[in-house]
């Protein structure tokens, strides 16, 4: 690579590191210090706002929300997802080419059909539950995430199968046995997809709970935005607990994530 | 991937051929038995809830749950409401400024991460993170950082003019503010696309440009440009639907203000339907959301359907 386009990148590389970057770091710095701190980098810390925003234990209660929206959707999702992308992946069936229609749905907007299955979910007797909360997020992720299983069970070679499938393996059992363990990056992948989601989404938890201590750590968030005006510290202190979760999960993940989410997306 | 699937299907159905005569269904069951959750699931909750939209937008529905039949009447009351078409025209510009800003930047950065520079894993690691960041999250960041007085921007761009400029107070201001926020959340999904397309370039066609002659920014017009299209269209069709239906990230940063300055169509269907219980309102709107999406999903694959014909 020549000198000039070295510089050229890296000057690039700076400039978008820099954009991403700082905001993040002003949040957690914001958390950090109390309100009058104007330093770039503060001198001085402390855990105020954290005692301010765990004070009375309620966001522990959206904590605890949050974890059991995103654990339960995820525990929702995946065994369809499971079933329905081996079936698109692995079999011949009339009416199979409907399946793009998963490739439809989540390009349709959510916010819109969420009005009506407020009705629903009333009818149901869900209203103001963590599981209408589970349900929406399950539905809403669903089609994405059967065709992502479909995508990676398309990558396994189906020999495996087809030799344990002579040899007198059950058809079930060539799927938890054999193609499962094969897919297991994948359904991780999946799971990360919905885990985070779920725990990202406000939308669902504003619709279908009224009451505060029901709320996810999100919908707490945005309420907290519109109440506290100026308290930047306690807001972002709120921020960093709520971005923990997909960033570590992100982090860790990171390769088969980003695989999984680029063969959900293309044909 | 593609070969693999033509060869799958292939093989199954000259395995099947024999059997053709034995009953649809029952030759099919576990396939459909397997797919047969998701169906129910996805019917129940979502084919079901979609339709009654429509049945919600052409009633009137009062506070004691009696709905009367008024057909098109809601979309007549919206469309000749100021205040509809402003949301219009403000998700209009937020669609255009968001890609406006967001494309370019991902073609730069998914050359970057799909370079043999050192480092790169860590880098396109950066470039994710708003990605997977909650939109409530990052809109807070953007509040915190342009707050009109103790924001560091605010105060950068004091030093910049040698007077005060609140973004977040003024009407054009707070739109550059949720245009930004947006671009800076969509740009890392298009890089990963883009990024996807380059690494499938042969290599040799740069080394053939370079021995031609060709400077950096021709390799990308002829190269790059033209042989990421196909990804460059699926980006550009999921940005722009996810951006003209977006609420969450609008109304965290601004809650549609100053007055209705940033009251996209996301956010006033979010009050309509959520704040003010307006049900018949917001499903009216939710139905424009939806022919909106469907418009620009419709163009978009027209444009990549003729660009795959030429």
């Amino acid at each position: 690579m020549s000198r000039t386009r070295l510089i050229f990148a890296w000057v690039g590389v700076v400039f978008i590191a820099v954009m991403i970057i700082f905001p993040v770091y002003w949040g957690v710095r914001t958390a950090l210090v109390d309100n009058y701190n104007r330093q770039l980098i503060p001198t001085e810390l402390t855990l105020d706002n954290y005692r301010f925003l765990f004070q009375g234990g309620r966001f522990v209660d959206n904590i605890y929300n949050s974890l059991f929206v995103s654990l339960g959707s995820v525990a929702a999702t995946l065994p369809l997802a499971l079933l329905g992308g081996y079936a698109l992946a692995r079999f011949e069936f009339p009416g199979k080419r409907y399946s793009i229609v998963l490739l439809v749905l989540p390009l349709l907007p959510a916010i819109a059909v969420l009005v009506a299955l407020i009705m629903y979910v009333r009818s149901l007797g869900l209203y103001n539950t963590l599981y209408a909360v589970i349900l929406a997020n399950t539905v809403f992720s669903l089609p994405f995430a059967v065709w992502m299983v479909r995508g990676f069970m398309l990558s396994i070679p189906r020999e495996i199968e087809e030799a344990a499938l002579i040899d007198g393996c059950a058809p079930l059992a060539a799927l938890f046995r054999i193609a499962m363990p094969l897919a297991a990056p994948g359904l991780i992948a999946v799971g990360i997809f919905v885990l985070i989601s779920a725990w990202n989404n406000y939308l669902f938890s504003f619709a279908f709970t009224t009451k505060t201590p029901l709320q996810i750590v999100p919908a707490a968030l945005l309420g907290y935005i519109t109440a506290w005006g100026t308290n930047y510290g306690g807001m972002n202190a709120a921020a960093t607990v709520a971005m923990m979760p997909p960033l570590i999960f992100f982090l860790a993940f990171q390769k088969w994530f980003v695989q999984g989410m680029l063969a959900g997306s293309t044909k | 991937m593609r070969s693999t699937y033509d060869g799958l299907a292939s093989s199954s159905k000259s395995g099947s051929g024999s059997q053709r005569s034995a009953g649809t269904l029952s030759k099919h069951i576990l396939p459909y038995s397997l797919l047969s959750p998701t169906v129910i699931l996805l019917a129940a909750f979502l084919a079901i809830p979609f339709f009654s939209l429509f049945y919600y937008g052409v009633h009137k529905t009062d506070l004691q749950g009696v709905s009367t039949y008024v057909g098109l009447n809601n979309f007549v009351i919206l469309f000749r409401e100021a205040r509809f078409l402003q949301n219009l025209q403000a998700t209009l510009l937020y669609l255009v400024g968001v890609l406006t800003i967001s494309i370019p930047l991902a073609y730069f950065a998914a050359v970057l991460i799909s370079s043999n520079m050192r480092g790169v894993g860590v880098l396109r690691t950066i470039f994710l993170i708003p990605w997977v960041l909650a939109p409530v999250v990052t809109a807070l960041l953007f509040k915190t950082m342009m707050d009109p007085t103790s924001g560091p921007i605010t105060m950068l761009l004091k030093w910049i003019f040698g007077q005060p400029v609140y973004l977040t107070l003024t009407p054009s201001g707070a739109r550059l503010v949720i245009i930004l926020h947006s671009a800076w959340r969509s740009f890392p999904f298009e890089m990963l696309l883009i990024a996807a397309g380059i690494t499938s370039i042969p290599g040799e066609l740069y080394e053939a440009a370079r021995v031609d002659g060709a400077n950096l920014w021709k390799q990308f017009r002829y190269i790059t440009l033209p042989l990421t299209r196909v990804q460059l269209f699926s980006a550009v069709l999921m940005i722009s639907v996810w951006t003209i239906q977006d609420a969450e990230g609008v109304y965290a940063l601004t809650q549609g203000g100053p007055g209705y300055a940033t009251e996209v169509t996301g956010v006033r269907l979010f009050k309509e339907a959520f704040l003010y219980f307006n049900i018949s309102l917001a499903s009216s709107i939710g139905i424009a959301l939806i022919v909106l999406s469907v418009i620009i999903m419709t163009i978009y694959l027209r444009i990549l359907g003729k660009g795959e014909a030429a």
